[in-house]
């Protein structure tokens, strides 16, 4: 039996969609309720919060997982990222109110101790360090558009799906840190000794995304 | 009364006691004999190893991982990383080039950081190294004694994954360097996304081995497709291998990666990963490695592996109390007395701890709160099964059970 951590929230309805795509039982998936662990056929699905998906699967409790590249980025663990599944689509940028553009866009020096508040501290630290800058981090857990508002932070780094709560909260894009897409990963030892059931869910994953483009 | 805070660690250190230590002394012992009478020399390095010496030696996985200081005399050292480093430099500086193969075997604390999302730094490593051979010879002996020291530690499901590092190499041949390091970044890392839209941006000739690659796992079928992909001759070593490993009854635990790389600037042949226990546990690893030989003077190739000893432990049947292991109650005896008979226990084979408790109730209990069965008292010389309170003479237990 394969164990699959998958996400709650966001990500949640894109996991199921592909899971039939790709051919798993969801029957039960689908009629969950509260329950965080469901047996289906040949498979045991665990839901858990995105962030910790990828370390169920570090530790080996979950021989696959669907996981946001944010997360995989964020959440560093030892894990074979098998395919970009191309879903749960959505950008990482840093936003900000529109009279910073220019200030974020000059001399690195203008940008020294900038006060950035964020869900993703280690991409944050990650992109602003690329840039030659030693920013402040503020690591927040949701809500992270309220920040700049508040004088919090001066901009943020987060995830953007259609700009609108960006635009609600009078904060522009700029700059696009990375696409964000759903990919299927599994840890060094399942994908050794559980391969050939992997290899099964991986060719169904490449052929659906090959009928998709 | 000291306060939690005096007690505790520092933060990513390690200290193991009861029956973990116990499981792991196990393994240790076991282990150390085993390889010791197969001609592997015990080897005790040195907890410091300097900077200058180590740096650009160490694989470079580990180099970011490894604890820096300043030893009391004023060198730039670093704690011991690596135990192959530490075995390859000695044998370097106390046998000459043509004295081999060299064989070490040890059991030592290696200190380095763990990758994210772990946090020790502190572990133990049980680990070999054949120097100065190469050749089906080096790899089968390896394999195994490594195959059947975990067969005697009672270890289910030991699965060892084969890969070889030149198959990768081949591949890469006449591929753009850049394309090339960014293919090698990407499988090392295992990121088969990055790896996939690097192959796809290369001239056809290039993409049909290496778009098979990451997908050639599994058993020996495994490599005849990789002869066909790369060639004749290609996945040699490994079919030798799988060969000599069924001769000896232990070819059912090989399964073969084809795409396995880890540390190309370190390994030079086949390479491996070691599983086992129920649950698939990762034990550890290991691989022929050439160029740190060269760098010592030492001639020929070289094939070492290193295991977690606390993954090992955890792995290995629970044999923490054996029925020849118990408490003994000195009964009022004297101390010369006492430690008389217990000798004699000893050296009848049983593995004792004495209990100088004035009251028999405190020593049972106490017997049963170190999880042994069997429990002696030497004044009256009987035994007491702890669970179900059987009492037996001393003598008539001595006479069944050795």
């Amino acid at each position: 039996m394969l164990a699959l951590a998958l996400p709650t929230g966001r990500v949640h309805r894109d996991a199921l969609a592909l899971l039939t795509a790709l051919e798993l039982p969801t029957g039960k998936l689908e009629k969950a309720g509260r329950s965080l662990v469901i047996e289906e056929g040949n498979y045991r699905y665990l839901l858990a919060k995105p962030m910790d998906v990828p370390l169920y699967v570090h530790y080996g409790i979950a021989d696959l997982a669907l996981a946001g590249s944010d997360v995989l980025s964020e959440s560093p663990s030892s894990l074979i990222e098998l395919g970009d599944t191309g879903r749960g689509r959505c950008r990482l940028v840093v936003a900000g109110p529109q009279e910073l553009s220019s200030r974020f866009w000059s001399h690195e020096s203008a940008i020294m101790g900038l006060r950035v508040a964020t869900k993703y501290p280690r991409i944050a630290d990650g992109y602003f360090a690329a840039r030659g800058a030693q920013v402040e981090i503020i690591r927040l857990n949701g809500s992270v558009e309220l920040a700049p508002l508040l004088n919090l932070s001066e901009c943020i780094l987060d995830i953007v799906q259609t700009g609108t709560t960006l635009k609600a909260n009078g904060l522009v894009v700029l700059d696009e840190v990375a696409p964000v897409s759903l990919r299927l990963v599994a840890s060094r030892r399942s994908s050794q000794l559980h391969w050939r059931e992997i290899e099964k869910i991986l060719e169904r994953l490449v052929h659906s995304r090959k009928e998709e483009l | 009364m000291a306060t939690p805070a005096k007690n505790r660690l520092p933060r990513g250190c390690r200290a193991v006691g009861g029956a973990k230590a116990r499981a792991m002394e196990r393994c240790r012992r076991l282990f150390m004999s085993r390889f010791s009478s197969f001609g592997y020399h015990p080897f005790l390095p040195s907890g410091l190893q300097l900077i200058q010496a180590t740096w650009e030696r160490l694989p470079s996985s580990l180099r970011g991982r490894t604890i820096c200081l300043t030893s009391p005399f004023g060198e730039p050292c670093c704690l011991r990383a690596d135990l192959t480093l530490a075995a390859v430099a000695y044998l370097g500086a106390h046998h000459a080039p043509q004295e081999r193969p060299l064989r070490l075997c040890y059991a030592e604390r290696v200190f380095r950081s763990s990758p994210p999302p772990g946090k020790n730094f502190e572990g133990t490593q049980i680990g070999a190294e054949l120097l100065g051979w190469e050749g089906e010879g080096a790899d089968v002996e390896i394999l195994s004694l490594l195959i059947r020291f975990l067969i005697s530690l009672g270890i289910s499901d030991i699965i060892v994954v084969l890969g070889d590092i030149t198959l990768f190499r081949r591949v890469l041949q006449g591929i753009p360097s850049e394309s090339a390091r960014r293919l090698t970044l990407a499988l090392q890392e295992g990121n088969l996304s990055d790896y996939r839209s690097v192959v796809r941006s290369l001239p056809s000739r290039f993409a049909a081995p290496l778009e098979e690659l990451p997908f050639l796992k599994g058993g020996a079928e495994i490599l005849d497709q990789g002869e066909r992909l790369f060639g004749y001759g290609s996945v040699a070593t490994l079919k030798n291998l799988k060969e000599n490993l069924d001769d000896l009854g232990l070819g059912d635990r090989i399964r073969f990666d084809l795409s396995l790389a880890r540390e190309l600037d370190y390994y030079s042949g086949p390479l491996f990963d070691i599983y086992g226990g129920p649950s698939g546990m990762a034990l550890g690893g290991g691989g022929r490695y050439d160029t740190l030989l060269s760098e010592f003077g030492i001639l020929g190739q070289a094939l070492g592996f290193g295991l977690n000893l606390e993954s090992l432990a955890e792995a290995s049947a629970d044999e923490s109390r054996s029925p020849l292991q118990a408490m003994v109650w000195t009964g009022g005896l004297k101390a010369s007395q006492a430690l008389d008979q217990a000798q004699r226990l000893c050296d009848d084979g049983f593995e004792i701890e004495l209990s100088w408790q004035p009251s028999e109730i405190d020593s049972r209990r106490l017997a049963m709160l170190r999880g042994f069965s069997r429990w002696i008292d030497l004044g009256t010389r009987r035994v007491v099964d702890i669970a179900t309170e059987e009492i037996r003479p001393l003598d008539d237990f001595l006479k069944e059970e050795l």
